[in-house]
């Protein structure tokens, strides 16, 4: 099986006019782009607002994507190229942002922002450390094998024959240990925010 | 939502789902705004395993590219079908046949064109008046079959051979009172061509080389 093949079905629909299914890459992609932006601007905002322009990019050079490269692989080097286009022009401009002095009160300023930008959709605030804790937690209670499941494929990256492999199961037993713990994780994060995490009123 | 659905959902979130089921959830996923929804917090709760927080992610992001893109027009399909669609030159197949016929035609055409114009007998016969000129432009074109498309001066060649001896022209002007203007036009041509034939150019030659030779050996 293709290792991209579900973000090529989204690709293709896009393709086909299909804006829906971009918005699901986005919102696959978003916390990866951000953190790799911010190998560059350790701005917060900044990052967020290149990665917005990389998604941009990509979604109006879609179609000239054909699949050659994983989605992901290829949306990577638009947001790099994007990221080091801003570093430059920023260069350029005559204000500066001093990342070292602003780390506590422009942390602050932005934290604050950030909240109530956050207050218009519960999944602005996933990644606080109330989140973090919440999920943490989650993982610990966890059985074994769903634990050793959703660790190996999230925080190795190992594919699913490859944890098969590992646990010495099928892989279908992998898929389903895999979606349990995700599934329970889920349900405490839905407790904590009340109207669940990603709630389409909030996001549409 | 069915427990199946969102095992499919969360086993192509890992890309670990068939492509055939992925086409049907694709479908799906991007109408459906609940799936939409749990598909989200699968991301979230990915970035927040791997440890990509420690920043403050501002998930509006989604939100703000997604009112970007509803603006835009929707991108086109050209990728899908990448070589099929490409637009060609028509040409109707009935014009075909016609195009070639007149082709051929303009070709036969033209070859009538350029041999009568090349031809030489016509013109000796419409050029009779036998001054040196007009008989040097002859032999000139003899001797120069090759340029068919254009014409340029030939060069003069010191040549007696084709002009009218003195014994010619008395010839003609004695017999002149008694002769129609037709017989002597070909009495005439008839010796310019005895002349050429003994005496001459060689035939399709560019070089004047033999003007001493042929003089000493032409009957005079």
């Amino acid at each position: 099986m293709s290792a991209d093949v579900s973000d090529l079905s989204l690709v293709r629909r896009v393709q086909g006019g299909d804006k829906g299914a971009f918005d699901a890459l986005v919102r696959k992609y978003q916390h990866k782009l951000v953190k790799l932006v911010m190998r560059y601007v350790r701005n917060p905002a900044e990052a967020e607002d290149i990665a917005q322009e990389a998604f941009i990019k990509a979604y109006r050079a879609l179609p000239q994507f054909r699949g050659d490269s994983a989605f992901y692989t290829w949306l990577y080097r638009i947001a790099i190229n994007t990221a080091k286009n801003a570093v430059v022009s920023r260069d350029r401009s005559p204000i500066e942002y001093n990342i070292d002095r602003s780390s506590d009160a422009a942390e602050e300023s932005y934290d604050m922002q950030g909240r109530m930008k956050d207050s218009e959709t519960p999944e602005g605030l996933v990644l606080t450390d109330e989140i973090r804790r919440t999920v943490n937690a989650a993982i610990e209670a966890l059985p074994e094998d769903l634990k050793t499941a959703i660790v190996l494929r999230e925080l190795d990256g190992l594919s699913y024959e490859e944890i098969a492999a590992a646990m010495d199961c099928p892989v279908g037993t992998v898929r389903s240990r895999i979606f349990r713990a995700r599934e329970a994780i889920d349900r405490r994060l839905r407790e904590v925010f009340e109207g669940g995490l990603g709630r389409t009123e909030d996001l549409a | 939502m069915n427990e199946e659905l969102d095992s499919q959902l969360s086993a192509m979130f890992d890309n670990e789902l068939p492509a055939a089921e992925c086409e049907l959830l694709a479908r799906r996923l991007s109408r459906d705004e609940d799936l939409k929804g749990r598909w989200s917090r699968y991301a979230a709760i990915s970035a927040t395993i791997r440890a990509e927080g420690g920043m403050r992610l501002n998930s509006n992001l989604a939100v703000r590219v997604n009112n970007v893109i509803s603006a835009e027009p929707a991108v086109v399909t050209k990728a899908i079908e990448p070589v099929r669609q490409r637009p060609q030159k028509v040409v109707p197949r009935w014009l075909m046949p016609i195009g070639g016929v007149a082709l051929a035609a303009s070709v036969a055409a033209a070859a009538i064109l350029v041999l009568r114009y090349e031809s030489p007998l016509p013109r000796v016969a419409q050029t009779v008046p036998a001054t040196t000129a007009t008989t040097q432009t002859l032999v000139a074109k003899s001797t120069a079959p090759a340029a068919l498309d254009s014409y340029t001066v030939p060069k003069t060649l010191p040549r007696r051979s084709i002009v009218p001896s003195t014994q010619l022209a008395n010839y003609v002007v004695a017999h002149s009172e008694f002769s129609s203007p037709v017989n002597r036009r070909n009495l005439l041509s008839a010796f310019m061509a005895s002349e050429s034939g003994t005496a001459g150019v060689p035939s399709g030659s560019d070089e004047p080389t033999e003007d001493v030779t042929d003089d000493a050996k032409s009957p005079r």
